[in-house]
Formats: structure tokens, C-alpha cells, sequence
């Protein structure tokens, strides 16, 4: 038998399935951490071998995209438990955010749309969150996740309908005003919403007893809390990623760049244009209320001055310099999104600058602002962009 | 995928499932930040943005408190080391340059690990985060709000509040203004959270009846720089309101001035101690009208003003001007400001009540001191005093008068107390503050 | 007459037609850009806020308020030169994207950098006419000497920009120069120049209106003054149609008036979903704005 024949890989990662979980069960004893151990274990050899597997791409994409995802994920949440809990919870909101990012990376550069309101959408999935959860306390997580989503995939709607027609910077101001309205949607609902103050979730978030044993790490209530809210954020980001790829791969996902590069060769062809247009719209609100969603949970409150045009300004910067158009961008966008208090604090450290001072204080913004210019000016595809053309140079050479 | 690749993601995957297994997290401190010779504690502050200006000085000043300590050998060895992280009450833009979400900023100085969190400032931010700091066992000291959401001790054992609340500041407002004013027309503006609801209900339950009440919402006066309180200054001079109550932050109390004299109008303002900070109102006067439009007006305080001979003022301005890192051009003429006030008065409270806790300090002991003990030697005019079914902190003061640009001075100068609830007669203080302990000379 | 003048109609025109100004002069100058240089200027308020707090730094020096004026504008001209020169040119034929992008971290450098050098903190300006309103047999009415200069100059900036736009030499190698460079440059008109030209004319009506905004009585000047009101100039710029000056002017004013009318009969937050919903209509009904024509596609 060959080495590369696929029925000796399998029967190869079948026993060393069988040897990982002997040895988890020995090592952690046959209690709930030692079977959890065990599963991820298996887990990692199961995608493995399946990635290894030739021509998994071509033939079998779905199949593929889905493998890397559950890699990726496994080894996100293994790292998770080695790191402090503060860590873990900027992770969690890097995750939610980067949610959000991959709606506005897919409508922007998929379609070519410009939106300055998806800080207003992840508000909408957010307070559809708090407001669910305040009146049904018993219905789970995923579930509530979902009717965050759909209220945002309607309000996308709502606004995605006007917008079939409109050009560029119309649409630009359009989506502005809903996003500089939102807070005042809310303030009128007052009621609802809980005005200034925002709302709470009724409960702090833990994780259902039978998943007890994977986040029992022996620390406090609040890394536990913390670990199992990560890890939860960490699972909804692959799942969205998951559907994300296979979107952009998909015939959709074509007729959309072929509309942003020449709409009217898309017509001459029988796309139709609102309709197309409509969905991007819809796919991108939709995934802005998951993150917003997602970040309610994360915070176990919602807060209306959150979901105000500044987000939405930050929330374009962080795709654009993440890179548009790409998956990769979002996730880089998160990353940055997660870090970048740190990344500044010790900027201030190293250059000595006095931290309550007027120009340290403003240095986020300037190197924020600073950055979106030059990203845009020298590298418009931003860092997933530049990433690209580097590999294929390198690729090229060699 | 080739072999190598393969061979790759088997290792990968072998260590990152090794490493879940081997990391456990950090074995915790005995008592989360205290060591022999150091207490951490922190703190959430509107250090930039819309909340900043005025309310970014306050946790300097109680820093700067704790500095004069640390120098003076701090509390029974231990140096107190105040870690102040920048939410921007909550609200992105406004030039924020911290990050703008209090859990985020919360579970930070959770990581540090600090012994408590003491005056973080803002109700909806501080609100936020109530169920984080219990679930971690972590005390939520002296939050910087007037809200009654602090005095909540069945649900919330470790949160604890310490200025007046709302309600309790526009009772003894009542109380004055029946006597001063009787039958006067009274009109009231507050914000649109429960600073105005609660000072509205404190209003009415001390026996005024308000002529019109408006609430004005704060996302509103900043979109319009301040135009959006003119309509409701407008309906209060064609209700012909001789007295208007403000419970306004200090934005929305020069709108409201600014309107008022735009309009020739001039009734007695009657303003929340929140928003009547002299020097920060009259700023953008300077320079546009011949005197400050604030004198005049009625306030209430709760901490000696810089005219009364409180041995305090001396003191909070000598520990200020030795902290230039945190107030730069301060000196030995400069006058205190509410906000610094403020600050240094809980910092005052928070090392007496380190110090009467003892040298075995323990979260349970510190608790257990803060509810049996009275403190009547910090600068607040009455002592502060919590229980284990009181939370809410301080309950006296005395009403106020503008007298200039930078000073407020006591009006008649009796002390009163009172109680938040709608019956709680507001009475001459039976006791006051007494003075300086020495060991803090 | 006097009751007329007091009255609650004539009150909220009046005060209306004081924003409406301020919204026409943000939506012109968004309208300028658009069609010398084909983007969407994002921070076409920071820019001239910019500009202001320079101009205004004189006043440590003791300069009076009409200097300080000239030189925000000088600050203004130089500032929007120097932007369309070094952070706009290298974009044209760029995806329209790109430079919105970029003017929104323009936008978010210049807060920053007026906050490191100036503060948040209102910075008080001094104004050159009483904010007192006038009273007409003891009422209040709307009007006063500050208001009134403020809607006077606006009108005649307005005024003064549409007919150079329109009716002038300049005005139309402005308009040909952003239609048809090429062309026109084979007539001898500056192509650059005029588009330097057009994002320094519109910089300068932007720091007019800041100057008006922030000698309001009770405020002051800050790094944010202009984000306001930009939305607002926005939706009005986008009612009237990006590629219509006179439609910028008039959707503004209109703006401005409707606003004030939400604002008395119905409440605050009702104002910017208002605006919104007037945006969106106007949109579905005319997608290039209600003063513009049609215009088809090429294919």
C-alpha cells in the first residue's frame, strides 16, 4: 500500500483516534474533562485526515470549507483555555465583530455597494437580543440568536428595498441617516429599549450542564463564565464564516461581483439587479445582527450609545484596512478590533508620552485615522489584500 | 495535501489538545489584589469623550489622594495602586479614545485582579456591569452616580454608592424652595434617564408641584450643539415659571441658561449639584456676556464649598498641587472645582475605611467594616454611614448660591438629611463631619 | 401685526430658516465637491473645523474677531488645496469607494489632531452681535442681531457661490473641467487648478458656517461641532440631488424649516427619523435627487 493511498490514512487516524482517547481518559481520569479531552482530540485527527485527502478541494469544497472550519474552531477553543480571562474576552468580542465584518466585506466588495449604517444593523440583532431575552428567559441561546438574525434580515430589507435604486453615494446617505437615526428609533421606544440605560439579560450566561466538563477548568466563576461565552463566540464566528465561503463561492456569490464589476453585462445576462442587490443588502444586515447579537450576550447588557454612527465609521475602517472583499479581512479586522487598545497602551508606554495627556489620548484616532488613508491610498486591498499579492510574487518567483 | 502537510496538522492539533489538557489557568492570589506591600484597585472613568469634560478629573483627584497616602507610608505598609481604564461612558466618538464598552474596560482590571472597584462613574455604564463584578466577588465601591441602583444590598451585597441620590437632593431642594418661594410656579427640567425621573419624583414627593416638567434626552443636545433644550426653556417663560429646577449636566445647564437669555428670561435657577459646577458652566460665557449668567443660582452641596473655613479645602489643595503628573498647573492659588472635590473626598473614604478594616485585609472583612462603621471624619459635611440594608452613602448637604465664576457658597448653612423615600421628612443633620484624622495630616 | 410676528408659525420659520441656512451652506458645499471632483467629502466638516481653530488661535495674540475671520479663511483655502492636492489627486479613476474611505479617516485624523493640540474642551469664540432676541410688545420673538447676521451671511455665500457656479466664466470651466478634463484642457483651461480651486471654494463656505455655528452663545467651538450637522447636509444635499447647487440651497432651507416644525409639534427624537423617511421617499421617487435630471446610463 502506498502512503498516499486514502483507505491506509484512515485506518491510520483510526487508531491513533483509539490511542488519543485511551490516553485522555488515562491521563484525566473517565470524568467529563477527560471525555472532552478525548473528543477534541479525535476531532483534530477526524479533520486531518480528511484534509489530507486528495483533491478534497476540488471534488469536494463544501466538504473542504467545512473541515477547516471545525479545525480552526477546535484549535481556537483549545487555546482559549490557556489564556487570561480578559484575553479570552476581547477575543469573544473580536470574534462577534468579525461577524459583522464579513457582511460588510461580502456587500462591498462582492457587490459594490457602499454601507455606512451596519453599526445601526448590529444595534437591531443587539436590542432584538435584550428585548427577547428580558420577555422569554427560557428560550435557548441559539434560538434567540436566530430571531436576532431575522430581525435583522427584515429592517435589511426594509432599507435594502429603497436602495435597489440608488447610486453610490446616495446610497452612502441613505444608510448614514438610518444610522444616525438609530439611537433616536431607540430613544422613541424608550419603553422597550430601556432609554439611556439600556437593557440587561436576565440571567448571566452558563453553559448547560452537559457541557459541564469542558469548561470546569477549576478557576473562578468568571473564567468559567468568560471561557464558555468565548467558545460559544468562537463556534457562532465559524459557523458564520462556514456559510460566508460557501456563499462567495456560490452562484450567487458570482452573479454579485459580476454586477460590481459591470452591471450591465450582468442584466444582458438575466441577473436581476434589484434582486441581487436586495439580498447582498439583506445577507450583510443580517450578519451585523448576529455580531450585534452576539456581543450583547458577550457583555450580558446593551447599551443604545454603543450603536451609534461612530460604529458604523469603525466598522467600515476595520474592513477596509482588513481587507474588503475577503474572508481573511474580516478575520483580521477582528483581530485588530480585539487588540488594539493593548497595541496603543504600549505604544504609550515605549514612547514615554504622559497617558492622560491631550496627544496620547487622541493617538488611537490619529493612528486609526491615519491608517484607514494610507491603506487606502497604497494598498486599497488592504492587509488580506497585500497578503495575496505578496504570496503570489513569492509564489511567482519560485 | 501531502504528507508533510498532514504530518503538520497532526502535530498541530496534538499540541493545541496537549495544551487544553495542560493549561488550567493561574493559580489565584490569596486575596485578589492585595500583596504584602501593595492594594490595587480600579476604576472605569469618562477619561475621553462625551462625559469628559469636568467628570475626567475625578478619579485623578482621588488618585492624587492616593499618592499623598503612598508617600506617608500608605495603610499599614501597603502602597495603594489606582489603575483608571477610559470608557468613555460607554459611547464611542466625541473624540473617545479609550474603549468605549465598560465590560470590556471591567473585565481588564478583572485580569489584573484588582481588590474592588471604586468610584467608577455613570449609571447605564455602572449598571452594565453589576452582574460581573458579584459573579467574580469583586466590590463595587463608591459609584460616581446619584442613582438609587446602588442601594440594592439583597441582590448586590458588595455594590455600595456614596454621593446623595437624585431624589434626595431635590427633596431638600423642596423643602427650600416651599419655604423661600411659597406659591411659586415651578417648572423642571431633567434628563431623560432616571438623574431627571428620580429628581423629578424627589420634587413632587417634597411637595412641589411642577407648573411643566420636561425631559430632554442627551443624544439629542449633542447632535444639536445644544439647540434642542431652547423649545423647553421657550415653554417654561410662556408658563410663566418663576423658578426652574435643573437637573441637567453641565452641557445641558448652559443650554439652558444660554436659552434663557436669549429669550430675556430670568427666572431663579434651582440647579442638581451634578451639573452647577461654577467654572465648568460658566466657560463658555467667558468673554460673550458681561457677567457669569450662573451667579445667582441655587444649588446644593454636599461637600464644603472653597469659602467655608472646612479644614479640608486647604488639605484636598495641598495633596493636589503635589500631584502634577495628574493635575499640571495646579498650584497653591488655584481653586477647587466640584469635581475635584469629589474626588478626593471618596478617595478620603476609601483609606479610612482601608485603615478601620485592619491589617488582615480580606474583601469579607473590608465589607463587614464598611457597614458597621461611621465615618465621620471625611470631607463631606455629614458622616457616611452604610448598613447592611443601606448602600446608597451619603444623605445630607446644605443648599448652595453661585457667587462667581469659580465659588458657590452656602446659603443659610444648616446641614439637612433626608432619606429617598417619598415620606422620609428631611431634617436638620443631627450630626456633622468633624474634621481631619491625624494620622492623614 | 406683533402678535403675527410671535406667533408660534412665524416662531419656527424663523428659527427654522437659522438651521435651514447652516444645512444649505453644508449641503453647497458637499454639491461643490461633487461635481468639480466626483467624491463624497466626509469630512467636509472636519476640514473647515479645522481651519477655524487656527484661524481663531490668533485670538491669544489679540487679534479681533473680523481677523481671525480672514484668517480661517486663508486657513480654509490652504487647507482644502492642500487636500485636494495631496490625498484626493492620487485617487481619481480609483474605485468610488476609495476616497470615501479615505475622507472618513481624514475625517478621524483631524478630530484627533485638533483634540491633541486644542482639547475637547468648548473653546468659547467671541461674537460680533448680541444673541439677546428682540421683544415685540413683551413677547419674544424670533429673531436677533446675532440670528440675523447669521442668516444673512449665509444667504448671500449661498447666493454668491450658485451664481459663480452657474452664471460665470470660472464657474463653468469648474463644471466642464470635473464633466470633461480632457476636452477641456485641449481648450486651455487648468484642469488641476480649478479642481484645486473647487475643494478650496467649498472649504471656505464650510468654514463660514463653522464660524456661525460656533460663536453660538452658550457653546463653543469643539473638534465634533460640525458632525451634526453634516447629516443633516447630507440628507438635504442628497434630497436635492448632489449634482444641484440651487437644489443643495433650497433642500436645506426646507430642511431646516421642517425640522423645526417636528421639533415644536411632535418631539426631538422625532426630527433626525423624520429626515430619514424624507430621504428614503424622496429617494424611491427621485433617485438622483429632486432638482436634478435623470441622467441616463451609458452602456
Amino acid at each position: 500500500m502506498k502512503l498516499n493511498d486514502p483507505r491506509l490514512r484512515v485506518q491510520v487516524a483510526v487508531i491513533a483516534a483509539i490511542a488519543a482517547t485511551v490516553i485522555s481518559l488515562v491521563s484525566a481520569g473517565s470524568t467529563r474533562e477527560g471525555v472532552a479531552y478525548a473528543l477534541v482530540l479525535d476531532l483534530v485527527i477526524a479533520c486531518a485526515t480528511t484534509l489530507s485527502l486528495p483533491d478534497l478541494k476540488t471534488h469536494h469544497p463544501v466538504l473542504f470549507r467545512a473541515t477547516l472550519t471545525l479545525l480552526g474552531v477546535d484549535v481556537a477553543i483549545s487555546i482559549t483555555r490557556f489564556l487570561s480571562s480578559s484575553t479570552n474576552f476581547n477575543l469573544a468580542t473580536g470574534a462577534a465583530m468579525s461577524i459583522v465584518l464579513l457582511g460588510l466585506s461580502f456587500l462591498t466588495g462582492a457587490s459594490g455597494q457602499i454601507s455606512l449604517g451596519n453599526g445601526a444593523f448590529m444595534g437591531v440583532g443587539a436590542f432584538a437580543m435584550a428585548i427577547w431575552a428580558n420577555h422569554h428567559a427560557t428560550t435557548p441561546v441559539v434560538l434567540t440568536l436566530l430571531i436576532a438574525v431575522a430581525c435583522g434580515a427584515l429592517v435589511g430589507l426594509l432599507l435594502g428595498l429603497p436602495a435597489t435604486r440608488l447610486r453610490g453615494p446616495y446610497l452612502a446617505g441613505m444608510t448614514l441617516a438610518f444610522a444616525v437615526a438609530f439611537t433616536f428609533i431607540l430613544s422613541s421606544f424608550s419603553s422597550w429599549t430601556g432609554g439611556d440605560s439600556g437593557l440587561q439579560l436576565p440571567t448571566e450566561a452558563v453553559a448547560p450542564r452537559w457541557l459541564d466538563g469542558f469548561f470546569h477548568a477549576g478557576t473562578s466563576p468568571l473564567t468559567t463564565t468568560t471561557l464558555y461565552i468565548t467558545d460559544v463566540a468562537i463556534v457562532v464566528a465559524g459557523v458564520a464564516f462556514f456559510f460566508m465561503a460557501n456563499l462567495f463561492a456560490s452562484r450567487i456569490g458570482r452573479s454579485m461581483r459580476l454586477i460590481r464589476d459591470n452591471d450591465v453585462a450582468a442584466e444582458l445576462v438575466g441577473i436581476s439587479l434589484p434582486r441581487t442587490r436586495v439580498t447582498a443588502f439583506i445577507v450583510s444586515s443580517a450578519y451585523a445582527a448576529l455580531g450585534g447579537a452576539l456581543l450583547t450576550l458577550i457583555d450580558n447588557s446593551v447599551s443604545p450609545a454603543t450603536y451609534s454612527f461612530a460604529l458604523s465609521v469603525t466598522i467600515l475602517s476595520l474592513i477596509v484596512i482588513g481587507g474588503i472583499g475577503t474572508i481573511s479581512g474580516a478575520l483580521i479586522g477582528g483581530v485588530i478590533y480585539a487588540f488594539s487598545t493593548n497595541v496603543i497602551s504600549w505604544i504609550t508606554n515605549q514612547t514615554g508620552l504622559n497617558p492622560q495627556g491631550n496627544f496620547a489620548s487622541q493617538l488611537n484616532g490619529i493612528i486609526f485615522g491615519g491608517l484607514l488613508i494610507l491603506t487606502m491610498l497604497f494598498a486599497p486591498l488592504g492587509i488580506a489584500g497585500a497578503a495575496r499579492h505578496f504570496w503570489h510574487r513569492v509564489r511567482s518567483r519560485t | 495535501m501531502t504528507i508533510t502537510g498532514t504530518a503538520l496538522l497532526l502535530c498541530l492539533g496534538l499540541v493545541t489538545a496537549g495544551t487544553s489538557i495542560v493549561g488550567a489557568g493561574a493559580a489565584t492570589k490569596k486575596v485578589p489584589g492585595v500583596t504584602a506591600t501593595q492594594i490595587t484597585i480600579g476604576a472605569t472613568e469618562p477619561e475621553t469623550g462625551i462625559a469628559a469634560s469636568g467628570y475626567n478629573q475625578v478619579a485623578k483627584a482621588a488618585d492624587a489622594v492616593f499618592k499623598y497616602v503612598n508617600k506617608h507610608g500608605g495603610i499599614y505598609g501597603r502602597k495603594i495602586k489606582y489603575v483608571i481604564k477610559d470608557d468613555c461612558y460607554g459611547t464611542p466618538g466625541f473624540g473617545c479614545t479609550g474603549v468605549p464598552n465598560t465590560a470590556t474596560q471591567t473585565h481588564a482590571l478583572l485580569g489584573i485582579p484588582v481588590f474592588a472597584t471604586v468610584g467608577s462613574l455613570g449609571t447605564p455604564t455602572q449598571d452594565s456591569v453589576r452582574a460581573l463584578l458579584k459573579g467574580d466577588d469583586v466590590p463595587q465601591l463608591f459609584v460616581a452616580s446619584g442613582s438609587q441602583d446602588w442601594n440594592n444590598p439583597h441582590q448586590y451585597p458588595g455594590l455600595f454608592g456614596w454621593q446623595p441620590s437624585y431624589n434626595e437632593e431635590s427633596k431638600i431642594f423642596a423643602k427650600y424652595i416651599n419655604a423661600t418661594y411659597p406659591n411659586a410656579s415651578v417648572c423642571f427640567l431633567g434628563q431623560g434617564d432616571d438623574f431627571g425621573t428620580d429628581g423629578l419624583a424627589g420634587l413632587i414627593a417634597g411637595g412641589i408641584t411642577p407648573t411643566a416638567e420636561s425631559l430632554y434626552s442627551v443624544g439629542a443636545l449633542v447632535t444639536t450643539n445644544g439647540a434642542s433644550i431652547a423649545p423647553y426653556i421657550q415653554q417654561f417663560q410662556s408658563d410663566k415659571c418663576t423658578i426652574v429646577v435643573l437637573d441637567t449636566i453641565p452641557g445641558a445647564t448652559d443650554a439652558a441658561i444660554g436659552a434663557a437669555l436669549q429669550l430675556s428670561y430670568s427666572p431663579q435657577w434651582v440647579i442638581s449639584s451634578v451639573g452647577s459646577d461654577p467654572q465648568t458652566v460658566d466657560a463658555p460665557f467667558v468673554g460673550k456676556v458681561p457677567t457669569d449668567p450662573e451667579i445667582g443660582a441655587i444649588s446644593f452641596s454636599y461637600l464644603p464649598t472653597t469659602t467655608t473655613n472646612s479644614p479640608w479645602i486647604p488639605w484636598i489643595t495641598k495633596v493636589i498641587e503635589a500631584d502634577p503628573a495628574d493635575f499640571p498647573g495646579f498650584t497653591s492659588t488655584s481653586v477647587l472645582n466640584g469635581n475635584i472635590a469629589y474626588g478626593a473626598a471618596y478617595g478620603v473614604a476609601f483609606v479610612e475605611a482601608l485603615r478601620a478594616t485592619g491589617k488582615n485585609l480580606t474583601r469579607a472583612s473590608f465589607l463587614k467594616t464598611l457597614q458597621s462603621v461611621t465615618f465621620s471624619q471625611t470631607p463631606s459635611l455629614v458622616p457616611l454611614r452604610y448598613t447592611t440594608s443601606n448602600h446608597q452613602g451619603l444623605n445630607g448637604g446644605y443648599v448652595t448660591t453661585v457667587i462667581s465664576d469659580a465659588a458657590m457658597k452656602p446659603l443659610t448653612g444648616t446641614v439637612y438629611t433626608t432619606d429617598s423615600s417619598t415620606t422620609g421628612p428631611v431634617i436638620v443633620a443631627k450630626t456633622k463631619s468633624s474634621g481631619i484624622p491625624a494620622w492623614l495630616k | 401685526m406683533d402678535p403675527f410676528l410671535t406667533s408660534r408659525i412665524v416662531t419656527d420659520i424663523l428659527g427654522g430658516l437659522t438651521n435651514g441656512v447652516i444645512y444649505g451652506m453644508v449641503a453647497l458645499s458637499l454639491v461643490l465637491i461633487w461635481r468639480s471632483t466626483g467624491v463624497l467629502n466626509f469630512a467636509q466638516g472636519a476640514m473647515p473645523m479645522f481651519a477655524t481653530y487656527v484661524g481663531f488661535a490668533l485670538l491669544s495674540y489679540h487679534f479681533s474677531y473680523w481677523w481671525c475671520v480672514v484668517a480661517c479663511v486663508i486657513a480654509g483655502v490652504l487647507i482644502g488645496g492642500l487636500t485636494e492636492r495631496l490625498l484626493v489627486r492620487p485617487l481619481y479613476g480609483k474605485p468610488e469607494i476609495n476616497p470615501i474611505v479615505v475622507m472618513v479617516g481624514y475625517l478621524i485624523v483631524l478630530e484627533a489632531v485638533a483634540a491633541a493640540i486644542w482639547s475637547s474642551f468648548p473653546r468659547s469664540l467671541p461674537s460680533p452681535f448680541s444673541s439677546i432676541h428682540w421683544q415685540l410688545a413683551g413677547k419674544p420673538f424670533a429673531l436677533s442681531p446675532f440670528i440675523v447676521y447669521e442668516i444673512a451671511s449665509g444667504l448671500l455665500v449661498m447666493i454668491a457661490v450658485a451664481v459663480l457656479f452657474r452664471f460665470t466664466k470660472l464657474g463653468l470651466q469648474l463644471r466642464a473641467s470635473a464633466v470633461a478634463p480632457e476636452v477641456s484642457r485641449l481648450l486651455g483651461v487648468r484642469v488641476g487648478r480649478l479642481l484645486t480651486l473647487g475643494w478650496m471654494l467649498s472649504t471656505v463656505v464650510g468654514v463660514i458656517t463653522t464660524i456661525l455655528v460656533s460663536s453660538n452663545f452658550f457653546s463653543g467651538l469643539t473638534p465634533q461641532i460640525n458632525d451634526g450637522i453634516f447629516a443633516f447636509g447630507f440628507i438635504a444635499a442628497a434630497i436635492g440631488g448632489l449634482e444641484s447647487p440651487v437644489g443643495a440651497i433650497v433642500a436645506g432651507v426646507v430642511l431646516g424649516i421642517v425640522n423645526q416644525f417636528v421639533t415644536d409639534y411632535v418631539n426631538q427624537n422625532a426630527v433626525i427619523i423624520i429626515a430619514l423617511a424624507l430621504l428614503v421617499v424622496s429617494l424611491m421617487i427621485r433617485p438622483s435627487g429632486v432638482f436634478t435630471k435623470p441622467s441616463e446610463r451609458r452602456v
